[in-house]
């Protein structure tokens, strides 16, 4: 076997130069986090922290938070029970017992849907998976309560809670599989593309 | 000029429909004269004859007639009285002119294969033709031409006439059987093939009227007679349906061979109201359209129209105006097989129905230009993919008009679209 | 030789019978021609177009469904010309189809998925309104139909037809319009309805029973002989391990038995091993109150008990419904070992013991009859059939009863009703996997028993044919027994449970 040498690189002997990048650089950030540290002290500028939860903080739209089930027209819930969050999710915390609906077009719909929310991971594979928009990870955060039970949130939770102000409705079409392919959502429909309240 | 009159020889006979009248000209001489024969003597003229079923396909009768196996028991005889290709109307003037020469050529061609029991099969909207043919058969019974010991021999042919219910699939010969044993009007897998096992399982033969009606002139007057009209592999003459804006719409006994421009030029009168020919449909609904330039020297037999690209079918001429929308016409068609498709195979169902689906659009004005190369595309793969030839014949005129109308079409739906109109 | 032909069939030559069509050789050779129509218990019907091949010299693609396989043709299911066939044949098939896979109950066995994923992976160019049908069409007490996911393979047609001959199916109106139906407002009612089910290539058929109950994906399945009556048909319990629940049951082919169908009535086969209806644990009367023991115990007692009395007060009560290896293990045990000379067989006093319904369903409602004749055979003693006069035969004095109760829901019902007419008897134990066994009065301890599905071992059918069981799924009651290891438990030397 041949042993390559390789050359070392010649050594820089000079402490003080090397290490005079990393002192500019810390105290250049230093020097940021004094000044607005000061700033606020002397409320030249709005701070950033609040006293939650004395104060409200809220998260964009986009925040994966909170679960809940999205609506039809008539105030049902969209979901149709197809079992796709629940094949998806990693935690398997999603519980559905499906049954069949009076209305033909609907056909199946779930009687019973339970999120384990203390096993959730939150990674959103159930809104990715579901098929009609009707899970969905909305912007609340704060996941309080006092007991087990209350931690399994039921269908009515998930799609009534007060903060989601009498239910969100998805921009997408109901009858979507007997519509075309591409189709473009109506003016009413864009309508109801509400937005998810919380406070 | 003169032409041989075979199937329209009672024209301008008064009172052609009566035995009396048959007998006078001839009638059941032919089957006289076959009875005494053997039964392979009568298929080896009809073979020598080279006639050619008049139903479409213009597959050879004296072949066919031979493929009975030699076994076989019970043998049936069906007569595909059921002309309901549009555009055709020469059945049922066969039957105006003469019922009994539809008879007499049953009761040759049963002797032939073997069969004790014949039917005719017409559709249910031949109102006067069926009553004619049922008069006609209860006068052959009478006289002793049907039924037991018929003409003196020891032989018994029973024949029955089945009214339809008007579905063009019956039309098609296992469509026909199906229908005929009382089930769905729906053609049978193939093989078997009708003629080992067909009507009730029995080996049956199915021949159009006019292929039937054409055998007792070539018994009378022998095959060379018969093979001396028409060209080498078309012998014998056909019944031409002219329609649409012609002088002289008909029915015109000519030649196989026959040019087509002659036809509608000269016999048909031409063209009324100084209209210009756009296109012609050289055999009813289920044959490709052809436009004037490919019928310059066009001739009507099997082989011609075939090296046109399209077929001589039922031998419906239909003529197409210059003032005739194709958009429409195409409609017309897959509207037609969209509404007579059985429903059995897939691609038949679906396609005629995906077909008309999409010239609906048109209508609808949501239609786009590229939907003439999808309707191309539909029609190739539903073509030769099923049971039957309707799926063949749904595509066929479409991918004709789709082609040949290319342009046409796609400024019919650019005017009927929210751009154009 | 005469009766095979050998052609060849994507570069490689395969010999079959003659006879066979190039169907039924790709499918001995693992060849996959995509089809839908086709089923090889029932008859060609050739409509779905799908089993498109290349035959070297034909004019056009054929069927391989309806083609027969001759000397030295050569038949290709790989040419692109066959690929697009496919394609299209697919597309054709799924233009009018409503797609609404997350309702339906097919999605993860449909056809139309796995020939999408085998052969299509093309974006749809249908664009226009589909044809609508009827939605959840009730047909029977067990079937809804979907006419617009239905395909019109007509194998329900034909299987109605040929099958149970009851022709109650058939395909109404043309074209595209076409659709499945029963004529007039007539059910389905049958006992073999569930094979529509289980034919129907698509979502079209669907068990009420399973209807909207779990997705299949979530479903594991395993092969065993099904415990409804005597024919013994091979089956597949599909049930959810994660938790313990069966969900349905499935026929397996078996052409010697079988064939590919099975009734109804086996289906139902499989609720009584569901967690809510099984005996968990032991039980016994203990002054007066039923209470819960550890199976030792209540075995424990059960044997003090045969020791008090004595083998010649003891009696055996026998039903039909265990496998040959456990009868084994409890005759040796109690009449070779301990000397029991009492044995009552019980087998439902039922007349209509021989009747056969022509298809596959038999009147004796008991797995292993003939297992259980031959078993009693090798042994000595009074050997009592059980019919009407249970309570006649057992009043003849024996002061210990051990029973095998059956364990199917039908026959489980009947034998408790038999059950609950003894009286007098000092010790009864009743060996069981059901709960609602334990409702019965006058019975001394209840011990759990393993399910058909849940032990290995064999029954023999009508015919005397072995059919072999499977161990297929953990039991959902954990201390359940077979007959084999409660025997095994009981034969051990004294154990040190003590109340």
């Amino acid at each position: 076997m041949a042993i390559i040498r390789v050359p070392r690189p010649p050594r820089d002997t000079n402490v003080f130069a090397a290490a005079w990048g990393y002192t500019t650089t810390i105290c250049t950030g230093l020097t940021l986090t004094l000044t607005i540290f000061f700033r606020q002290l002397l409320k030249r500028e709005k701070s950033e922290t609040v006293e939650w939860p004395e104060q409200p903080a809220t998260y964009g739209e986009r925040f994966k938070g909170k679960h809940f089930l999205t609506k039809r027209e008539d105030g049902q819930v969209r979901c149709t029970a197809c079992f796709l969050c629940a094949t998806a999710c990693p935690a398997q915390c999603i519980h559905i017992e499906a049954g069949q609906h009076p209305s033909n077009e609907i056909e199946k719909f779930p009687v019973r849907f339970e999120i384990d929310i203390l096993r959730c991971v939150f990674c959103g594979y159930c809104e990715e998976a579901c098929p009609v928009d009707a899970i969905r990870l909305g912007p609340e955060y704060a996941i309080v309560d006092t007991s087990e039970k209350k931690w399994v949130y039921t269908k009515d939770y998930l799609a009534d809670r007060p903060a989601l102000q009498g239910g969100i409705h998805s921009i997408k079409p109901e009858n979507e599989k007997h519509t075309s392919i591409g189709h473009e959502p109506t003016a009413g429909e864009r309508k109801s593309q509400a937005h998810h309240g919380h406070s | 000029m003169e032409f041989p009159k075979i199937l329209t020889r009672f024209e301008n006979i008064p009172n052609s429909r009566a035995l009396a009248t048959y007998e006078k000209h001839g009638g059941y001489e032919a089957a006289r004269k076959v009875l005494g024969q053997k039964p392979e003597e009568v298929i080896a003229l009809v073979k020598d004859s080279g006639l050619r079923g008049r139903g479409g396909a213009g597959f050879p009768t004296g072949l066919k007639w031979s493929f009975v196996p030699k076994s076989a028991d019970t043998v049936y005889l069906l007569c595909n009285n059921d002309e309901g290709e549009p555009g055709t109307f020469k059945d049922r003037y066969i039957l105006e002119l003469s019922p009994h020469m539809l008879i007499e050529g049953m009761i040759i061609a049963a002797h032939a294969i073997g069969a004790k029991k014949a039917y005719i099969y017409t559709r249910c909207e031949f109102y006067d033709e069926i009553r004619w043919m049922n008069e006609a058969i209860e006068e052959a019974y009478k006289a002793g031409y049907l039924g037991a010991n018929l003409l003196g021999t020891k032989l018994h042919i029973d024949l029955d006439h089945y009214i339809g219910a008007g579905a063009y699939i019956c039309g098609e010969e296992t469509g026909l059987i199906s229908s005929l044993e009382g089930k769905k009007g729906q053609p049978k897998l193939k093989p078997p093939f009708p003629a080992v096992s067909g009507y009730l399982g029995k080996p049956t033969i199915v021949n159009n009227t006019e292929t039937l009606a054409a055998v007792p002139w070539i018994i009378t007057h022998g095959a060379a007679a018969y093979k001396a009209m028409g060209t080498e592999k078309s012998p014998g003459t056909k019944l031409f349906c002219v329609s649409g804006p012609v002088k002289k719409p008909g029915v015109f006994e000519r030649p196989l061979g026959y040019p087509l421009k002659k036809l509608i030029f000269e016999d048909a009168g031409g063209m009324i109201d100084g209209k210009q020919l756009k296109a012609v449909i050289p055999g009813g609904a289920s044959a490709p359209v052809l436009l004037p330039a490919e019928i310059e020297t066009l001739t009507l037999d099997y082989e011609a129209i075939a090296a046109a690209g399209s077929m001589l079918g039922s031998g419906a001429v239909m003529v197409i105006p210059h003032d005739q929308p194709m958009m429409e016409l195409l409609r017309i068609l897959v509207n037609f097989f969209h509404h007579e498709s059985c429903g059995q195979c897939t691609p038949c169902r679906e396609g005629t129905g995906w077909l008309a689906n999409i010239v609906q659009g048109v209508e609808e004005k949501t239609a786009l230009p590229e939907d003439i190369e999808k309707l191309y595309q539909i029609a190739l793969h539903m073509e030769g993919r099923t049971i039957c030839a309707l799926s063949d014949a749904a595509a066929m005129p479409t991918k004709a008009i789709t082609k040949k109308f290319a342009d046409e079409l796609k400024q019919t739906i650019y005017a009927n679209s929210r751009l154009g109109g | 030789m005469a009766d095979t032909v050998t052609f060849r069939l994507n570069d490689k030559n395969v010999t079959v019978p003659k006879g066979w069509t190039v169907m039924q050789a790709a499918k001995q050779e693992k060849v996959d021609i995509p089809h839908f129509c086709w089923h090889p218990g029932l008859s060609v019907a050739g409509v779905c177009r799908f089993c498109m091949v290349h035959v070297q010299g034909a004019r056009k693609l054929e069927i391989a469904c309806n083609l027969q396989a001759t000397e030295g043709m050569v038949v290709r299911t790989d040419t692109p010309e066959v690929k697009e066939a496919h394609k299209w044949g697919l597309e054709f098939h799924l233009i009018n189809h409503p797609l609404d896979c997350p309702v339906c109950d097919q999605a993860g066995e449909c056809g139309l998925q796995d020939f999408y994923m085998e052969v299509g992976k093309y974006p749809s160019q249908m664009t226009r309104p589909k044809v609508l049908k009827p939605k959840a069409v009730d047909l029977g007490p067990r079937l809804i139909l979907d006419t617009e996911r239905c395909i019109l393979c007509s194998r329900c047609v034909r299987f109605e037809e040929e099958v149970t001959k009851t022709n109650a199916l058939g395909i109404f109106d043309r074209g595209d319009r076409a659709i499945i139906g029963t004529y007039g407002e007539e059910k389905i009612a049958h006992n073999y309805q569930e094979n529509l089910v289980d034919i129907c290539p698509v979502g079209a058929f669907t068990s009420k029973k399973f209807r909207f109950k779990q997705r299949v994906w979530f479903l594991q399945e395993k092969s065993t002989i099904c415990p409804g009556c005597s024919t013994g048909c091979k089956i597949q319990v599909h049930a959810r391990t994660d938790r313990r629940t069966y969900y349905r049951v499935k026929p397996q082919t078996d052409e010697a038995v079988n064939g590919f169908w099975m009734c109804d009535k086996g289906r139902d086969t499989i609720t009584h091993l569901n967690r809510e209806s099984r005996l968990p644990q032991a039980q016994m009367m203990i002054e007066g109150k039923k209470q819960t023991v550890p199976v030792p115990q209540a075995l424990n007692s059960l044997q003090r008990a045969i020791a008090a009395a004595g083998a010649q007060h003891t009696a055996l009560l026998v039903s039909a419904h265990y496998t040959v290896e456990e009868y084994q293990a409890f005759f040796d045990y109690f009449c070779t070992q301990l000397g029991v000379k009492t044995i009552y067989q019980w087998r439902g006093d039922k007349e209509d013991r021989d009747a056969f319904d022509g298809i596959l369903w038999r009147g004796d409602e008991n797995p292993n009859t003939a297992g259980l004749l031959a078993s009693l055979s090798q042994i000595q003693g009074r050997k009592v059939e059980a019919r009407n006069e249970l309570v006649a035969c057992v009043a003849q004095d024996p002061k210990v009863l051990i029973a095998l109760c059956p364990e199917v829901p039908f026959t489980s019902t009947w034998f408790q009703g038999d059950l609950a007419k003894l009286e007098g008897i000092s010790h009864v134990s009743l060996w069981t996997c059901r709960y609602e066994a334990t409702e019965a009065a006058g019975i001394t301890s209840w011990i759990p028993m393993k399910g058909f599905a849940e032990k290995t071992g064999h029954f023999l059918n009508y015919q005397g044919a072995k059919r072999e069981l499977e161990e297929a799924f953990p039991s959902a009651a954990a201390s359940a027994l077979s007959v084999v290891e409660a025997v095994q438990q009981l034969a051990l030397p004294q154990p040190s449970v003590t109340l």
